[in-house]
């Protein structure tokens, strides 16, 4: 069996056995002995959240070079424009006259609503209208929600698109240093701009199937966390898809040049500034999808998710799991968001209580320095390595035998 | 950035609209001239490497006045035009803020903008000592240390811990020097460790690897420091306090303490833990330029930071002093950590929004440059004092403190992203 089609089966029963997990969850009364409660199926779909940035993380730094520290920013970005617009616009059947009412086609509008102040009773305009201006009976619904997640996408793109395009012409530190300051600058004003992003109290959402939905033939209310755990699933299933097509073509090549010689790729006819603006574009809006997905799925969302912990922890995943291989970054992240969690619990020998929930951090901390140091391809790269060299020696004995 | 305007987009100037409209002229002729100009240059094939730059803040600065002339008669740009062009930038901003909110305390009160300029000078006096650490380990290693912050961080850790919990009652000058070993010393063995390996080949693509692993340090000992010290604020006692006196004697002083003020002139007045920061700075940035200057050491860490090859024909280890310029750089973030323990209360996070605030000074100052690294820092104290202080909305602009450094970062790296004395990229 060639080396190809064993890492493509192995996948394959790695998605299979995703997919099949939640048949073993409490929810589903378990399979057998196996059974998943709740918590643990939290885990994983926050697992799977980590390993979409994380893999999309080492796209950008470990296939192109491009060290972005804003990952976590573009995250947010995705979350925040879901968050918004859940908050501020709705679609009537009738005109509000006292929000701002756009038109649209076939006597709907799109009314976008005040920001209210903070502090005071104050009720936002609809919740006038409803009593003044609307006719009773007239519809007030919520934009969809997969549409503002989609949303969130455009506007990860195209901030990742402006940043990038001012950051992106000059050398690589230039970029870390910007997305360094770009996520605490954000960070700020979600922090201060209460009366629009409710600022440290957070921003509610609304669940991410509002009124349940039916898989199956089974019915799930909003708070199951099976139909969440499919979605994520599944972006992450298409994430992988799309960042395996992109490596593997003359984009993947591209970059990859551009990381090991600029001045070289750039003489080859590489239009270098394009191609770094573009995986920063792509990465970006992936990772605001993951953001916006994950918002939804969670109910809140606090600008604490920009502290520089996320970062780190982000960038831990994809260092240790692998940072130059995309399936690595994401079992690193898939590991370490499951052993962070283990190592959650306080250690007391004798008088001495040990704070794991700060020292499990510090623990990470020096594993990835040690592994940049002395395992620079992650420490799945041993195995991966042994798995690509076996079956060399026999070739070679073979082939000696042969000859003689 | 868009968020960083945002404090002035929404606030109760009186003629907000006056504002607004200069800072879109601005915006509109800088463009223009920022875009139109390298074309014209190039075209009478003229040199074009300020041109950019150039025709940005001549455009600025007058409109269409200045423009004109300047592409029909094509000077050379200078430093000196384009110093005085931003000269006039900066006045005609300053005269738009004036008209547009006549009432505000920078415009109203001529003693509050003295003081709110000698309180910016003060602090950036502090922020240039430590942007001038990282610039210092970024000319030597030619690398950016993202661990900056940590070591400022820890320096004011120690120095609180030294004074406050181990040894009470201790000086505080006990507690400075217990902060400039422990960050040489974290500095030194994290280098040997890390970083010495760069130089030798033995790992590929050294830039990538230095800034992760830098990041990797500030991760690590960021939650080291909150293991060990708890996440509880604290902040130190100040360091000397002054005696209380007046000079001269009668009222109408030209100086007059208070332990914890000192006034000047009756019209500056800066608190005394800036005041003895500030000071601390200016006597460590003097010895910092002797050692660099008057010193065989100095002068051979000048040399490799100038030609490394030339340098190590000459007899110099490069190798040494690489460890010696990041410790060194370590050592003055966490000096200036240590004399702003008794000014700011200290977290283990402390260390984040100092470290961006070096980024932008060092990005400012051209990187590696030590004179701009001084420089910038004087200009982020200054622009962040008249941020605060002018701002209508007071609470609001608190929290955009490191916003207004953003905005001069992307400034800088729109419009001449080597710097004031940067070298060329």
């Amino acid at each position: 069996m060639s080396r190809a089609v064993l890492y493509r089966v192995a996948g394959l029963v790695a998605v299979v056995i995703l997919l099949a997990l939640p048949l073993a969850s409490a929810e589903l009364d378990g399979l057998g002995p196996l059974v998943f409660n709740s918590y643990f199926m939290h885990l994983a779909i926050t697992a799977f959240f980590y390993a979409i940035l994380a893999s999309s993380w080492s796209l950008l730094a470990g296939y192109a070079g491009q060290f972005s520290f804003g990952h976590m920013a573009f995250m947010a970005i995705g979350g925040y424009t879901t968050g918004l617009i859940g908050k501020f616009i709705r679609f009537t059947t009738a005109p509000t006259e006292l929000c701002a009412d756009i038109p649209l086609p076939g006597n709907w509008w799109l009314v976008i609503l005040n920001a209210r102040r903070v502090g005071t009773i104050d009720e936002t305009c609809i919740d006038m209208a409803k009593t003044q201006t609307l006719p009773s009976g007239a519809l007030i619904i919520f934009p969809p929600v997969w549409a503002s997640i989609a949303m969130g996408l455009v506007m990860g793109a195209t901030f990742g698109l402006l940043v990038g395009w001012l950051v992106l012409r000059l050398r690589s530190a230039y970029l870390a240093l910007f997305t360094i300051g770009f996520s605490e600058i954000l960070r700020a004003a979600l922090s201060a701009e209460i009366p629009i992003t409710e600022g440290q109290s957070g921003l509610e959402l609304l669940p991410l199937f509002p009124s349940g939905i039916n898989l199956f033939g089974q019915t799930f209310s909003d708070t199951s966390k099976i139909p969440p755990y499919y979605a994520m699933l599944l972006l992450f299933l298409l994430v992988m898809l799309l960042m395996t097509w992109l490596a593997s073509s003359r984009f993947g090549l591209f970059i990859r040049a551009i990381r090991e010689d600029e001045e070289a790729a750039a003489a080859l006819g590489v239009n270098i500034v394009r191609y770094k603006v573009l995986v920063f574009v792509i990465t970006s809006a992936l990772a605001a999808a993951a953001g916006a997905l994950q918002a939804h799925y969670i109910g809140i969302i606090t600008p604490n998710i920009l502290i520089i912990l996320q970062m780190s922890l982000v960038i831990a995943m994809a260092v240790i799991g692998g940072l130059e291989n995309i399936y690595a970054a994401s079992v690193g992240a898939l590991v370490i968001t499951f052993a962070l969690e283990l190592l959650r619990t306080n250690i007391a020998i004798g008088p001495i209580r040990i704070d794991m929930s700060l020292w499990r951090l510090v623990f990470f901390g020096l594993l990835l320095m040690l592994t940049l140091r002395f395992q620079r391809n992650g420490l799945l790269f041993p195995l991966l390595e042994r798995l690509n060299r076996a079956g060399i020696a026999e070739e070679t004995v073979a082939m000696r035998d042969a000859s003689n | 950035m868009a968020c960083g305007s945002l404090p002035f987009a929404r606030n109760r100037m009186e003629h907000a609209a006056i504002f607004g409209w200069a800072l879109l002229w601005f915006a509109f002729w800088g463009v223009v001239g920022g875009v139109i100009t390298p074309q014209i240059y190039a075209r009478k094939d003229l040199e074009i490497s300020q041109a950019s730059f150039g025709g940005a803040v001549i455009g600025a600065a007058l409109g269409p006045f200045s423009l004109l002339p300047l592409w029909i008669a094509t000077p050379k740009i200078d430093n000196r035009m384009i110093g005085v062009a931003g000269a006039l930038v900066v006045g005609i901003f300053i005269t738009a803020f004036a008209l547009a909110d006549p009432d505000n305390l920078c415009v109203a009160n001529g003693e509050f903008v003295i003081s709110q300029l000698a309180n910016g000078i003060v602090i950036g006096i502090i922020y240039g000592l430590m942007a001038l650490g990282l610039t210092l380990i970024f000319s030597i290693l030619g690398v950016v240390s993202f661990a900056h912050g940590e070591f400022y961080m820890i320096g004011g850790m120690v120095t609180y811990f030294m004074t406050a919990e181990w040894l009470p009652g201790a000086p505080p000058i006990v507690g400075i020097l217990a902060s400039c070993v422990v960050t040489f010393s974290i500095g030194y063995i994290f280098e040997r460790i890390f970083l010495r390996p760069l130089g030798s080949g033995q790992i590929e693509r050294p830039g990538e690897y230095a800034i992760l692993v830098t990041f990797g340090l500030a991760f690590f000992l960021q939650y080291f420091t909150q293991a060990l010290a708890s996440a509880n604020p604290v902040k130190a006692q100040r360091f000397f306090p002054f005696p209380r006196t007046e000079i001269p004697l009668d009222s109408g002083s030209l100086l007059r303490t208070t332990p914890g003020n000192i006034t000047i002139l009756d019209t500056i007045s800066i608190p005394n833990p800036r005041f003895t920061a500030a000071l601390l700075a200016l006597i460590m940035l003097a010895a910092l330029l002797w050692f660099l200057y008057h010193t065989w050491t100095g002068k051979a860490l000048r040399a490799v930071s100038q030609d490394r090859q030339a340098a190590a024909v000459a007899g110099i280890n490069p190798n040494s002093m690489n460890t010696l310029a990041f410790s060194l750089g370590a050592m003055l973030a966490g000096l200036s950590g240590a004399s702003l323990v008794q000014v700011f209360s200290w977290l283990p996070q402390v260390g984040i929004p100092a470290a961006a605030r070096s980024f932008v000074i060092i990005v400012l100052g051209g990187m590696g440059s030590l004179p701009g690294a001084f420089l910038g820092g004087l200009v982020v104290g200054i622009v962040e004092a008249a941020g605060t202080g002018c701002v209508p909305d007071a609470t609001r602009a608190a929290a955009y403190i490191p916003a207004y450094g953003m905005v001069i970062l992307t400034l800088v790296l729109l419009l001449k992203p080597t710097g004031l004395f940067g070298r060329e990229l």
